[in-house]
């Protein structure tokens, strides 16, 4: 059986974005497709619009060359689509068999029949080679297991066509990996269309066949995964040599002394974190979505309750119990969810970018200046070439970078001696992405202290001048400049159970 | 740049012409609507009502929401009338009596900030309780009242306006140069527009919160103050579903449920038609008029929200439209 699915035109917009732009190619069945990109190329917006989560503007499927259009994910569930997603989609309380069948139970005289049920779920557990019961409750299970459930989930449909995995490897151990890999193989070789979205590269080389490399939002070409080199993906991925701009930094600077000083710092989700900062200085964080690197920030600046350690800035002991307390301290963050925590979305940019000035441009009786803010606005907007229209301009209007510039605008406006950025380029092109990272080097220039928290190795590497690495809630590592590598960064960042 | 606080905007436009809309209709429908005098009625009944839904444009620009200003004017209203009618002079009555306000508006904030309570049911607690307080502090009996300086408040008048009629306006004044000018009101959008984010850019939601839910327990005092000097008795049962009305008002007025967007202008002009409305009705010799009006005004809280809606979809569709251009 030869099925195909093909997408046509792709197209789709978000305010500020064109997410997708007229994206067409043809996956088959029987090889697996990976999709490769950087954060914000666009894959995941590509599995939502083929599964019905959200609408392409432009654009159709066409499975088996027939036009296929679903109004939700359940009508693409129904049609034999199935995505899995990065968090699971299951219900913890309820057993593995009642999830995998879930809404489609055996029933015998208007009652739910346990016994098939179990029956149906175990021979698809078997099928799987798995050790698991169908009576278990799911949330008795390991999040690699939960994982399983949800690809059961889609198999036990008998007219599963198209499985996607959106980075299903991002908390799982290298042997649970293994065994999702054998279980992709084995849907693989049944005959379904298999698409993997990842942006790690070694998971690519040992799982994929084929590779589609986006960029921007744009379709790039699709290449064979055993023999492309990993450096000609990379170029395709990122369209130049970001060494390139990372070479090209101007990092003529002085590291003066110590400025930030973190000493056995204790949340609810950190446990006994130290490191100092110097004056100039980019400190790099890595480590694994979760290990506890935003954690730590949030605890500085008094976004978390700090139930432990101490901090000192400039000498002087501090205790931040909120932001607000922070920011007159003189230690801001760029969050990492720009929009949940960053841009207030329903102000303009001027708004946005004076939200942190209010004390600074009212009065005694706190009426608001309008010129002290027509001022900062045009100051931030030329200082950090923001792109947009009018100072009066929804900030939604504006690309993720230029949002993001905003919000950097926003604290660089404060005068602080402590900038955090939380994932500063998540989501934004390669062309911000370089304005932002000359930025970064310019305010260790000016000597500021930079916190840079990053899951991108090369982002990282490039711009530290020293990388703290963190694994599950404490710092596993310290590493200079001069020694960090990859493959260094990646092993101190890995669970214990993995390192070999 | 502008440089007026009075924004005028489409929004606007369409609420006057509804305003013009209504205030013609009724006008047809009876020969003494459009009077002098039924005019003035209408401010004085819409005095009340607009004293509240200040309170309410504060919350709802906040995302927060308050459903317990009905029995609580009621509650102070009977207080008040209680105190001096027991020989407390009346500047230390209204002083109790604010205080209570602020007390009550301060449990509001604290249900909500602390408990972590959705408003709309944290003040469901406080609607049931101060209405049965209302009651029990004078046994369900109407409370008259024969201080002079009260009954004054309630009948004095200036350019043949009432009190209340001025601290209606004075305070719709106050409360639109704090929401648009002040550093107060600045903060008020920010927290409306994603609490998470204004907390991380150095505000503090819940004290902003607090401020809100406690002037609204003040212009509950005042406005209870002010009806019971203008009725002469405080009445246990009295604005039932005066949030109601306020919360309408709002809405009309194009504050937006999700929190964020809105102005003071907008309010002004949503109480002036939600009042024009209920008096039309009552005006129109429509039989079981004050029945009628409870369908009249829920129709009109659909229409508001249905509004709300499509300036949201709207908002939605010229961003997108804004963002094809942009690329």
């Amino acid at each position: 059986m030869a099925n195909s699915l093909e997408f046509r035109h792709i197209t789709k917009y978000f305010p500020g974005v064109k997410a997708l732009d007229d994206v067409s190619f043809v996956a088959k069945s029987g090889e697996v497709l990976a999709f490769l990109g950087e954060n914000g190329a666009g894959k995941s917006t590509l599995l939502k619009t083929l599964n019905g989560d959200y609408q392409p503007d432009e654009g159709q499927y066409l499975i088996d060359g027939a036009e296929a259009h679903f109004k939700n994910p359940h009508e693409a569930i129904e049609a034999g689509i199935s995505v899995i997603y990065q968090e699971r989609q299951i219900l913890p309380a309820l057993s593995v068999a009642e999830n995998i069948y879930l809404g489609r139970m055996p029933t015998r005289m208007g009652m739910i029949d346990t016994g098939r049920l179990n029956y149906m779920a175990w021979k698809i557990i078997d099928d799987f080679e798995l050790p698991i019961s169908p009576s278990a409750k799911v949330h008795e299970l390991s999040i690699a297991y939960q994982q399983m459930v949800e690809i059961m989930k889609s198999y036990s449909r008998e007219n599963l066509k198209v499985i996607c995995f959106d980075e299903p490897t991002a908390s799982l151990s290298d042997a649970e990996i293994e065994c999702l890999f054998r279980i992709i193989r084995k849907l693989r070789d049944e005959g379904k269309i298999i698409i993997y979205v990842s942006h790690r590269m070694n998971e690519i080389k040992r799982i994929a066949d084929k590779v589609a490399i986006f960029k921007d939002g744009r379709y790039v070409t699709t290449v064979d995964a055993k023999t492309t080199p990993e450096s000609e993906m990379i170029r395709l991925m990122v369209g130049r040599d970001l060494g390139d701009i990372y070479d090209n930094l101007d990092r003529d600077k002085q590291i003066g002394d110590v400025l930030l000083e973190v000493k056995n710092l204790e949340s609810d989700y950190v446990d006994g974190v130290s490191f100092q900062l110097h004056r100039g200085e980019v400190l790099g964080f890595s480590g694994l979505v979760g290990a506890g690197r935003t954690e730590v920030m949030r605890a500085i600046i008094g976004a978390d309750r700090m139930t432990g350690g101490e901090v000192y800035l400039e000498g002087r002991k501090i205790a931040c119990k909120s932001p607000a307390e922070a920011q007159r301290l003189g230690i801001v963050l760029v969050p990492e969810d720009r929009k949940d925590q960053g841009i207030l979305a329903n102000l303009s940019v001027s708004g946005n970018i004076n939200i942190s000035l209010l004390r600074e441009n009212s009065n005694q009786l706190g009426f608001v200046s309008q010129k002290k803010e027509a001022e900062a606005a045009a100051r931030g907007i030329r200082a950090f070439n923001i792109k947009t229209p009018s100072p009066d301009k929804k900030i939604v209007e504006l690309s993720g970078g230029n949002q993001q510039k905003c919000i950097v605008a926003r604290w660089m406006e404060t005068h602080p001696k402590v900038l955090i950025l939380d994932e500063p380029t998540k989501g934004i092109d390669v062309g911000a992405k370089s304005e932002f990272y000359q930025m970064i080097c310019g305010f260790a220039k000016q000597g500021l202290g930079v916190i840079l928290i990053s899951s991108e190795l090369p982002e990282i590497i490039g711009l530290s001048d020293r990388i703290i690495v963190m694994r599950n809630r404490k710092v596993s590592g310290e590493v200079m400049r001069e020694d960090a590598t990859e493959p260094k960064l990646l092993s101190l960042g890995m669970m214990e159970e993995d390192a070999k | 740049m502008k440089k007026s606080g009075i924004k005028i905007n489409g929004n606007l436009i369409v609420l006057v012409i509804a305003l013009v809309a209504v205030v013609g209709v009724f006008s047809l429908l009876n020969r003494n609507y459009f009077t002098t005098v039924n005019m003035v009625n209408i401010l004085i009944a819409a005095s009340l009502v607009g004293l509240v839904a200040i309170g309410h444009t504060y919350l709802i620009i906040e995302g927060q929401n308050d459903l317990s200003p009905g029995s609580l004017v009621a509650f102070l209203g009977v207080f008040s009338a209680l105190l001096v009618s027991k020989g407390v002079s009346f500047p230390i009555t209204m002083l109790a009596t604010m205080v209570i306000g602020a007390v009550v508006g301060c449990c509001n904030a604290f249900m909500v900030n602390q408990l972590k309570l959705e408003a709309f049911i944290a003040t469901l607690v406080t609607q049931s309780i101060m209405r049965g307080f209302a009651y029990i502090i004078c046994d369900g009996k109407p409370v008259g009242i024969t201080d002079e300086t009260f009954i004054w408040v309630g009948k004095a008048r200036l350019l043949g306006l009432p009190f209340s009629v001025w601290l209606m306006i004075v305070a719709f004044i106050i409360g639109g140069v704090i929401l648009a000018k002040t550093r107060f009101g600045r903060s008020v959008y920010a927290i409306g527009g994603n609490a998470q984010a204004a907390r991380l850019a150095g505000m503090n939601p819940k004290r902003i919160v607090t401020i809100s839910f406690v002037t609204m327990g003040l212009l509950c005092s005042i406005g209870g103050i002010v009806y019971v000097a203008r009725l002469q008795s405080g009445q246990p049962a009295a604005n039932i579903n005066l949030e109601f009305d306020a919360i309408t008002a709002v809405i009309l007025g194009g504050v937006s449920f999700s929190g964020g967007v809105g102005n003071m202008m907008g309010t002004v002009i949503g109480v002036l038609l939600i009042q024009s409305f209920n008096t039309g009705l009552n005006m129109a010799g429509i039989p079981n008029a004050n029945f009628w009006q409870y369908v009249g005004k829920g129709a009109l809280l659909l229409i508001a929200l249905t509004a709300d809606y499509v300036r949201k979809i709207n908002t939605e569709k010229r961003l997108l439209a804004e963002s094809k251009k942009n690329r």
